[in-house]
Order: C-alpha cells, then structure tokens, then sequence
C-alpha cells in the first residue's frame, strides 16, 4: 500500500513539476521528437486563401533528420513560409538557445495546456517569439503561434490520433493574416468587370490551410532520393 | 449549291492570297513570340507582381510560369487586338470590290446577290478561323514547347484561380470556339460596313472606332454606361475568360453567347437586305 502510495505520490509530484516547468515539458515533448529519424505520410492539403481559387490536392510528405523535409505534390500550391512540422521540432530541440516561460495556461482540444513561451537568447535569430500551448499530462503541442521577423505571425493547430507517441498530427490548420490577392486590371485585362468600390484602409484577411495527414510511416530509413524532384 | 461552292472558293482564295491578310497572320507570330521570348526572360519578374503578394507569407510551390499561363497571357493581350485584324481584311470584301469596280463582273454570275454576300461573309470567317488557328498554335503549342505543362493560376480582378492542368484542355478548346464567335461578330460587323460603304477604307475605320469606343466605355465604372454595357458585343468578347473562373458562371456565357450569335445574325441579315437593293454605280 505504501509503495503504491509512493508511486502515487511520485507521478502527481512529476505532474505539478511538468506543469510547472516549462523546461520539463519541453524535454518530454523532445523525447517524442526525438524517436523519429524520418517518416513519410500521405497528405491531403485544404486551401483557403483569400483571393486565391484552388480545388484541394493530395500529396506526400517526407522528412529526414536532421532538416531534410518535403511536401511532393502535382501542381501549383502555397505552404506557410514557416514550415509548422519542420521549424515546431526544430525551434524546440536546442532548449539552450531559448529562455523558456509558462505565461498561462489554456484548455484547448480539452486538454489542460501550458502556454509556454519561447524567446531566442540571440538577437540575431529569425524567431522573435514562439508561443506552444502544451498538454501537461502528455506533452504535445496542441497549438502555436510563432512570430518571425521575416514572415510575420502565423499560428497553427493541431489534432492527434494514432501518433501521439512521435508527436506526429493528423492535421495541422495553419492560419496566416494576409491581403487579399489582387490583380491589376491591365494585367487581368477584365475590362468589362466592375471594380468593388474601395472600403478605406483595407484590413487583412484569415487565410488557411489544413494539411490532413495519413498512412504515416516512421522510422523506415528513408533514403535520399526520396527529397529529390 | 455547286455554284455557290464555286463562289465560295474563288472568295477564300482571294481572301487569302491577299497580301494584308499575311499582315495578321505575321502580327499574331510576332506578337507572340515577343510575349513568349519576354515571359522566358523575365517571366519571374513580371508574375512577382501578382505572386509578390502570396510571396511575404507563403512559398508558391510548382511551375507556375508554363506554357498554359502564358498562353492565358497571350490570349486575353491579343483579344483587343485581334478584331483590328480581322476587320483589316474583312472590312472590305465587298467595298473593295465596289471601289475597284469588279463587283459588276461578280454580279453578272448567274448567282444571287445573297449568295455572294454570304460566300464573302463565310470567306471572311475563314479568314478569322485561319487567325484563330495561327493564334492557337502560337500561343497554346509553342509556349507549351518553349514553357512546358502545368496548371494554370489564372489571373482575374477578382484575384487568382489555380485550374488543375488534367482540368484544362477542354476549357481551351471551348475558349477558342468563344473567341471565333467574337471575332465573327467582328468579322460580321465588318462585312455588314462594307455593304454599306463604298470605298474600302471607310468599314474598316469604322469597325475599328466602334471596336475602341465600345472598348472605352467598357473599362469606365461609370452607373451611366453600366446600362448600356450588357448590349455592346465587346462585353461579351471576353467571355471566354469565364471558362477560367471557379465555378465557371455557365449561365453568364450562354448569355454571352446568345448575344454574340444574335449581333451575327443581325449583321448579316441587313447585309443581305442592303445588298440586295443596292445600286452599283461603280
């Protein structure tokens, strides 16, 4: 009894530790990152950008350590210019280039997350601020918002399934502020299109795309050639 | 009908071994190739414009500078043109005739009036497929050669709409018949004038002018000219870009066709009447 106690104690104790430090929680969402050293999935992309028409596309998705990552797919396509798979493991594997702190905590996907924030200890580094929203119970990153100096903010979402121990999603919903694309009348010659009348200063949009991941398969020594065109 | 096939010949030879209606074809080749060999230079630059827009927050994936965009490009360039070309030639079957006085060795066939005008007017749409095809193999095969396939990210005011290219022979093909139905109007205009007018340069003029104004009056936003616009073939001329829209407004380009084919029949019919009753003096 007093050893079931113990063990009781230890995991409440590790819990309350992990929610409270936002370095534990890293650490164990690494550990999840860590067990992969390449996958390959199929990937259904959902686009919805303002301005921009396009029907939905399948592809594949391949990654190798350390950065090797690529979406193969048939046609035209937008992918963020942050890469949410790639720079989420990438930002958070060198946890000494980072100042780490849990500013809230938030339920999303009904799951208990620590906010926590990551600020670059060098000035010099492309992220400005990087936000995840954690599970404390079982470290993964539910939601992101990463802000750059080049590329702006874009925040994502991410659901699980069969996964969760690579900490690899069924989808990520990547939501960027954007203009609305415009073309100019000479260049889209639609002379006889009526112009929308201008509403003052013109806000930005919610552009999205889901990206839907499936057939997932991790750690089968993909070979280089698979990053080839 | 064999006589009329006769007249029918005889007109399409003289439509085609004239020496400006090798003007068209050369302006069409050279206009072309000019995009083409610009587009193949600084094609990146020129699309930055568009794509500059998408580039701050996403990277845009596949070729988007292929042999279907440029041929987009060319197409909706060479639209406003194309009527000049066709009204170049067609504007003065019969008026030409008239001012050089062979109309009177024409009328002294055996064949009806009707029939000669309708053997000028189909000459003259000939003439206009001819320029048609000229176009379609510059513009759609040799970019293809020069670009390569792709899918097609078309460009509207409404922004941009990406068509698969699995998804896009066909909507050639039916933009192609949509552009021969406008330039037919054109060429039927032109014909109609020529009817009319005596000397060979006055249709064409005015073909032309009327091309410029309609085309004037379609770019202005303006509530006064909205009512007449749904009226002026120039409206409809460009419906073939609806083909490259999603969903495409099916609705709108049967309209616009239905219009297009009633300006022809128009046309042509006062042709026939004028013809008919007119007085060769010449």
């Amino acid at each position: 009894m007093q050893k079931l106690l113990s063990i009781l104690f230890l995991f409440v104790s590790f819990q309350a530790l992990a929610g409270d430090d936002p370095k534990l929680l890293v650490r164990e969402l690494n550990k999840k990152f860590n067990q992969i050293s390449d996958y390959k999935a199929d990937l259904f992309m959902e686009f919805n950008i303002p301005g921009v028409k396009m029907k939905n596309l399948k592809g594949k998705v391949v990654f190798k350590k350390p950065n090797k990552f690529k979406i193969k797919a048939k046609g035209i396509f937008f992918l963020p210019k942050q890469n949410p798979m790639q720079n989420m493991s990438e930002m958070l594997i060198d946890t000494n280039s980072y100042t780490s702190i849990i500013s809230g905590y938030e339920i999303v996907e009904g799951k208990n997350c620590a906010i926590v924030n990551i600020i670059p200890l060098k000035a010099q580094d492309e992220l400005i601020l990087g936000k995840f929203w954690i599970d404390i119970k079982n470290p993964l990153v539910y939601k992101s918002q990463i802000t750059t100096k080049n590329n702006g903010t874009i925040e994502t979402k991410s659901i699980y399934g069969s996964n969760l121990k690579y900490a690899l999603p069924d989808k990520i919903i990547v939501k960027v502020e954007i203009n609305k694309v415009k073309v100019p009348k000479m260049m889209s010659v639609d002379l006889n299109k009526k112009s929308k009348p201008k509403t003052g200063i013109e806000s930005k949009e919610t552009g999205s795309i889901q990206l839907n991941f499936s057939n997932y398969t991790i750690n089968a020594h993909l070979k280089d050639a698979e990053f080839v065109d | 009908m064999k006589e009329f096939i006769a007249i029918l010949k005889n007109e399409i030879i003289k439509t085609i071994k004239r020496p400006r209606s090798f003007i068209g074809f050369g302006i069409i080749a050279f206009i072309c190739l000019m995009l083409q060999s610009a587009f193949y230079h600084d094609g990146k630059e020129i699309l930055s414009f568009v794509t500059g827009q998408l580039e701050n927050v996403f990277n845009v994936e596949g070729k988007v500078l292929n042999g279907n965009l440029i041929c987009f490009i060319v197409l909706q360039t060479l639209i406003v043109q194309m009527p000049l070309l066709v009204a170049l030639v067609t504007g003065d079957l019969v008026s030409g005739e008239t001012a050089n006085g062979t109309i009177r060795f024409l009328l002294t066939r055996p064949a009806s009036r009707t029939k000669i005008v309708l053997a000028k007017w189909i000459a003259g749409l000939f003439y206009t497929l001819l320029l048609l095809i000229v176009l379609g193999f510059f513009a759609l095969f040799v970019s293809h050669w020069i670009f390569g396939d792709g899918d097609l990210m078309a460009l509207n005011s409404e922004g941009l709409t990406i068509i698969s290219a699995d998804d896009i022979t066909w909507r050639w093909g039916y933009a192609f018949l949509i552009a021969f139905l406008s330039l037919s109007v054109v060429a039927s205009l032109a014909n109609m004038l020529s009817c009319i007018m005596d000397n060979s340069i006055t249709p064409i003029v005015t073909v032309m002018a009327i091309i410029i104004v309609f085309t004037i009056i379609g770019m202005f936003d303006l509530p006064s000219f909205d009512i007449i616009k749904p009226f002026l073939f120039t409206t409809h001329m460009i419906s073939w870009k609806s083909l490259f829209e999603d969903p495409i407004p099916f609705h709108d380009i049967w309209f616009s066709i239905a219009v297009l084919i009633v300006h022809i029949v128009l046309f042509i019919s006062i042709s026939i009447f004028y013809f008919n009753r007119k007085d060769i003096n010449s």
